[in-house]
Order: structure tokens, then sequence, then C-alpha cells
């Protein structure tokens, strides 16, 4: 087979494995890993109507991964009766966190200003996020929805990062590192993630030193989670495909080697 | 003298901003909110101006008649969505959103996607245990790949625990010795801004 066709048939194979495993519904038992079970008791110990602001820190490819995070988080929160502030440092965030908050505030029945708030994108992250150690209202002088911070039931009182209990950002890239670096030791304030499993291993050190609290990792992380609310979603339906994915890749891995040994030993 | 004035400024402006982080009288608060405040229109004006070149490399790509229909459709998508949004609002159920979540989500979302084929083919021919270091490499990609995989933990625990030692101790070192590099280098090179040493920011110089 020539490598043109073996790279269609590669293609072609993932393809097909990618619909089948995604159309089987499996109810999966996950053990729930350390970072997940920290997560989800923090949220669980904050006094009900806390105010924790939900940072969507990423763009719109990696959407897939990123917001059956989301989606969890914002369930565990709005059922436990916190108040969000809603804020984006990508400009394409803006779009994903205004719709998703919605939609989820929707269903746990939440009331726009007085539960949750959208204040929409900041550009220089580095700036909005020192800025609103001095003054959310500053920086945000509008919600996305344009209106006034001040005039918003939900920000009485909240002046700056003194009244926020958590800051949670969903990121695809380093966003959350800019979180961790300028306001969790220097305000005191706990920073949690949910990041694509791409990007987990670059907070490992930050996880490991305790500047970020704790992190959702990916799809698995998103399942796990859901596995601990008991409210499978998005993660759990597309945990089968990408685990069909990855041993796809592992076979394929194992199958090169041993073509490539083959080969060299014919070669010898 | 007029190489001097920008280095004046440059170290007037380094010392002022580093001794505020440590005071909280109300003249350095608002200093800095001052600074930051201009630090964001100035990045704002920055967007202006890659918005302003990605449409003259445009319209040159399309008068050269070189990838015209690709160029065409961006430019569209460039005038498009900002028009939607001052003429429709950005409201919930608004043509700006409608467009967001039908047009720009889902290509976005299949061009990352793509990766995963990508991984897949290279997986195939490319990762090979073709000397000691990549077969280091080889083994604990595999460790890792399948160690976070749920459905390992059900024959072992063995493997998830691997996978952690494997997270928690070579990758961890690697990772630190490079945070440690890079923010020690950002200091260095911060100081020598701020001193005046380097100067490569005075294009004439």
């Amino acid at each position: 087979m020539n490598s043109q066709r073996t790279r269609w048939a590669i293609f072609a194979s993932l393809f097909a494995l990618m619909v089948i495993s995604y159309t089987i519904t499996l109810k999966w038992k996950i053990p729930t890993s350390p970072y997940i079970q920290k997560s989800y008791e923090f949220i669980n110990s904050l006094p009900p109507s806390s105010v924790v602001i939900v940072s969507f820190d990423h763009e719109a490819s990696s959407l897939p991964e990123i917001q059956p995070i989301s989606q969890i988080i914002l369930r565990h929160l709005f059922s436990r009766n916190q108040r969000i502030i809603g804020m984006s440092l990508f400009a394409e965030g803006t779009a994903i966190g205004y719709q998703t908050l919605n939609k989820l505030a929707n269903e746990y029945g939440k009331k726009y200003g007085e539960d949750y708030v959208f204040l929409g994108f900041k550009p220089q992250h580095i700036a909005a996020i020192l800025g609103m150690g001095e003054s959310i209202k500053q920086v945000f002088p509008q919600d996305y929805l344009g209106n006034y911070s001040t005039e918003i039931p939900i920000m009485q009182g909240v002046e700056n990062y003194q009244q926020i209990a958590a800051v949670i950002s969903l990121a695809d890239g380093d966003r959350t590192v800019q979180w961790i670096e300028y306001t969790g030791k220097k305000h005191g304030l706990k920073i949690l993630g949910g990041f694509t499993a791409a990007m987990i291993t670059t907070y490992d050190p930050y996880l490991s030193s305790g500047q970020l609290y704790s992190a959702i990792g990916g799809i698995v992380g998103a399942a796990e989670y859901e596995g601990i609310l008991g409210l499978p979603g998005k993660g759990n339906r597309a945990l089968l495909s990408q685990t069909a994915a990855h041993l796809f890749i592992v076979l394929l891995v194992i199958v090169g080697n041993i073509a490539y040994f083959r080969k060299r030993r014919g070669e010898k | 003298m007029t190489s001097r004035i920008p280095l004046v400024v440059c170290l007037a402006a380094g010392l002022i901003m580093f001794l505020q982080y440590f005071s909280a009288h109300p003249v350095a608060r608002g200093m800095f909110n001052q600074v930051n405040d201009w630090w964001q229109i100035i990045f704002a004006f920055t967007l202006f101006v890659g918005v302003a070149a990605f449409i003259n490399n445009s319209l040159k790509a399309i008068l050269r008649g070189k990838e015209r229909l690709f160029k065409t459709v961006s430019l569209l998508g460039l005038i498009g969505m900002p028009f939607l949004a001052i003429t429709g609002g950005t409201k919930i159920g608004s043509p700006f959103l409608w467009a967001f979540d039908n047009l720009q989500a889902p290509m976005q979302a299949t061009v990352f996607s793509l990766l995963a084929f990508f991984v897949a083919s290279a997986s195939f021919r490319g990762f090979r245990a073709r000397n000691l270091q990549a077969t280091i490499l080889l083994a604990a990609a595999l460790i890792v790949l399948l160690g976070r995989m749920p459905i390992t933990t059900y024959l072992s625990d063995a493997l998830p625990e691997l996978t952690y030692w494997v997270q928690d101790y070579p990758s961890m070192a690697a990772r630190r010795a490079i945070l440690i590099g890079i923010g020690l280098g950002s200091m260095t090179t911060a100081l020598r801004v701020i001193l005046g040493l380097e100067r490569t920011y005075l294009r004439w110089q």
C-alpha cells in the first residue's frame, strides 16, 4: 500500500470509529481523580450567594472540549445558589460565555443581573486582570448588554477581588497563568481551572505548588465531574469516542513500529 | 540628546511602576489605574492596526488574483460580523449570534479537530523507536496516553499510578526548569531595558 493510500485508510478508519462510537451511549463509572474531587468539594464548601468569577478564556475552536467542563461547573454553581460574574479575556469567548451562561441560568431559573451577569470582553488581559484588583466596575463600566455596572444588583457590594470567592478560568491556552500570577498570591484569591487535555500538563507545576487550587482537564475531567454530580452530559457522551480514538492511535503506533523493525531487519 | 529622552522615560516608568506595586497610597493607586487604562486603550488600537493590515494584504492578494475566493470570503466575514452586530445587536437570537454559532464556531472547531487525523497519521508514520531517546519518549507517551484513559482503571491501578509518576516527576522537573528559566530571563531583560542596557527598541541605536 502506498503512503497516500495508507493515509486515507487511517483518516477513514478514524472517522468511522469516531462516528460509530459517538452514537453509542454508555454510562461510564469513572473513578474520580483528586483534583476533580477538590474542585467539587471547594464549590460545595462555598457559602450560598458567594460571588464567583467565571472567565471564558478560550476560542471557538476548542468549544467541543471546553463546553462540557463549563456546563458542568455552571450547573454545580447554580445548583448551590452561587452568584456568577461571567467575563472573557478572549474576544471569541464573549459570545460563547454569554450564551452558555444564559442557557444554564435558564435551566435553574436564575435571573440576569441578580443571580448572574455577563460583563463581556476586555482587550489586554493583563491590564484587565490587574485593573479588576482595584475596581471591577472601572474595568467593566457596562455589562455585555450595555447596562451600567453600578446599576446591576449583583454588582452592588462587589468592588474588587476582596468580595470574590474564587475565579474559575476556562482556558484552551495559558490565560489562566495570568490569573494565577496577577491575582492568586497578590489578592489571596483561589484560582480554579478548566482546560483542554492538551493544556493540562502545562499547569502541573502550578497545581503542585498550590498556586492553582484545582483543575478539570478535558473530556475525562468533565465526565468525572458529571459522575460526581450524577448529571451525565456532553463529557460522558464524548468519552467513548475519545477513548476509541486514543486506543486507535496506540494501535497505530504499535503497528507502525512493527512495520519499521521488520523493514529494518529486511534491510540488514 | 534625542536618544537620552526615551531612556530616561523608560527608567522613570520602570522604577515608578515597580515601586507603586508596594504602595497602597491613593496617589500610587490612582497612577496605576491611569497607566492601566492607557495600556488597554493602546492595546485596543493595535487591534485596528491588525484589521487594517489584514484588509490591505487581502485586497492586494485579490487584485493580484492570488487565492481570490478565500480572501474575498474572509474579507466578507470581517465586514459581515461587525455589520450584523451593529445592525442586529448581540443578544440571544440576534443574527450575529446565529452567524457565530452556525458559521464561525463549527468552522473553527472543524479545523481544530482535523488535528486528530494528522496526529493519527503521524503516530503511524513518524513515532518510531529509532534510538534510545526516541524509545524513552515513545514509552512515556504510551504510558500517559493509556493511563489517562478511564478504561485502563478497570484493568489495573498500576498504569494510572505510573502515569501520575511520569507527570509528577520527570515531566514536572522539566517544566519547572523551563518556567524558572523563563522567569529569570524575563527579569533580566526587564532590568536591562529599565537600566538602558538593552536598547534594541530604539531602532536607530
